[in-house]
């Protein structure tokens, strides 16, 4: 494999987001995702390869670790950040067809719950294995998830949730996408939640962590 | 009566260990460069918060047992099972609600969502802390009174948690003027700004403060729960 893409693998996988980034500490004073990613374009590295064989495994690597407890959400971040910088520069060929994402996901925080940050994680970690995110934002209702799916017929739809309380939300939304749109998937995640309320509300995937997400929709999608 | 308070940030001593698990670094390292993020959000810290709190000691509380209720001045309370039996020999109670103020929720927001998710991560853990420490600040205000009566205080226990509803925030809120301390509740009942805490604590000459009351919660996963476990601090009940 090019040497470029492994190194910008490790990047992600690490967090290195560009030359100036001080973390992680091995890797201080050399280039990032940012410098390489560029790098690899001018050289006329395909940007589906850069996705595919650059990107993807490093952000994989790090889900793993993350599902592992051998990293946390502070190291997640890092990576996210390092990814989502190499995308800027990926970005106009995905709008050109150069390059092409898996799919299309749709999180969102369910109607009561302001609370983002584990939404946000996913989405991030979703996104840098190789799929559109639409990200409806915190404290969501059915209609607003029924829209974007009528405007993304083949999505997948994550719903998420921190409080107990906001688990009715979950099971009354995760119902009115079905009633509404029938073949719709519906993958659910958060502190309260598990795969026995999963299985209670007709929802059709339950991930205790991002990793867990990515790989339901490489089962569904990709 | 309405008592309120309010907190400068170096007033309130904040456990960095804690703060450290918190972030998922459970045994209170902090690699490098988590711990120049955390003294960067701490600094910023310093200025994004206004910290404030009230809290009132209703006249009339009375336990309708059999529906795991409890009347504060005729508004009726469905604490739940749990919140109950912890309160239950209660003979009074106190109301409170406490808020790290908005600012630093926005300001995490804002990095989270832009140029420094890391820090933004860091300052909105750091904002849920602040806001504990604050209330356990109050919490000592309130049984600094309590005693100066003769009273012991109970745990402080919130709506939304231990089954009891989180739709009692409102008849809570009833109890302090609209908008008291900032604090503003959305229509589901949720606090804004969003690193604020309210509850009841239990007071009377037959109630004890517990050291551990993990037991009563079924959350598995945990890093409070798994801190106190760590740290020995485990139900001796």
């Amino acid at each position: 494999m090019n040497e470029l893409l492994v190194k910008l693998s490790e990047c992600i996988e690490f967090g290195k987001i560009n030359m100036a980034s001080p973390y992680p500490p091995q890797m201080k004073g050399q280039e990032g995702a940012d410098e390489i990613t560029r790098r690899a374009l001018e050289e006329g590295v395909p940007p589906q390869d850069i996705l595919t064989n650059g990107l993807m495994p490093g952000m994989e690597r790090i889900g793993v670790k993350f599902r592992e407890n051998k990293v946390f959400v502070p190291q997640v971040l890092m990576s996210a950040k390092a990814m989502s910088t190499a995308m800027l520069h990926l970005k106009p060929h995905f709008l050109s067809g150069a390059a092409k994402q898996k799919g299309t996901f749709i999180i969102g925080t369910v109607l009561g719950d302001l609370h983002d940050i584990g939404k946000n994680l996913v989405g991030m970690m979703v996104e840098g294995n190789g799929y559109k995110v639409i990200d409806l934002g915190t404290d969501v209702g059915s209609e607003k998830f029924i829209e974007a799916v009528k405007q993304n017929p083949e999505a997948v739809v994550g719903l998420s949730a921190l409080l107990t309380t906001t688990m009715v939300s979950m099971e009354k939304i995760t119902k009115e996408i079905k009633d509404a749109l029938p073949g719709t998937l519906v993958t659910i995640g958060g502190a309260p939640v598990n795969n026995d309320f999963c299985t209670k509300i007709g929802a059709d995937n339950y991930s205790p962590d991002p990793q867990g997400v990515v790989e339901y929709l490489n089962s569904k999608i990709a | 009566m309405i008592h309120t308070v309010s907190y400068s940030f170096s007033e309130l001593t904040l456990d960095r260990n804690y703060l450290s698990a918190m972030l998922g670094f459970p045994d209170g390292v902090l690699p490098e460069p988590f711990d120049q993020y955390v003294a960067e959000a701490i600094q910023e810290a310093e200025s994004l918060c206004e910290i404030r709190g009230a809290f009132c000691f209703p006249e009339k509380s009375e336990f309708i047992a059999k529906n795991s209720c409890i009347s504060v001045d005729g508004i009726e309370f469905g604490i739940g099972k749990t919140v109950a039996k912890e309160l239950r020999n209660s003979t009074s109670v106190a109301l409170f609600i406490c808020t790290a103020g908005e600012g630093i929720s926005r300001r995490s927001r804002e990095l989270l969502a832009g140029k420094n998710p890391v820090l933004g991560y860091i300052l909105d853990t750091l904002g849920s802390m602040i806001v504990e420490t604050a209330t356990d600040q109050l919490q000592k205000e309130i049984m600094r009174i309590a005693l100066s009566q003769g009273f012991s205080i109970t745990n402080r226990y919130s709506p939304g948690y231990c089954k009891w509803s989180v739709g009692d925030q409102h008849k809570l809120f009833s109890f302090f003027p609209p908008n008291c301390c900032g604090i503003s509740l959305t229509d589901s009942a949720l606090m804004h700004p969003i690193k604020s805490v309210s509850g009841m604590i239990g007071l009377g000459k037959e109630v004890k403060f517990r050291e551990y009351t993990c037991d009563l919660c079924s959350q598995v996963e945990c890093f409070h729960k798994n801190y106190m476990k760590r740290s020995g601090i485990q139900s001796a009940v």
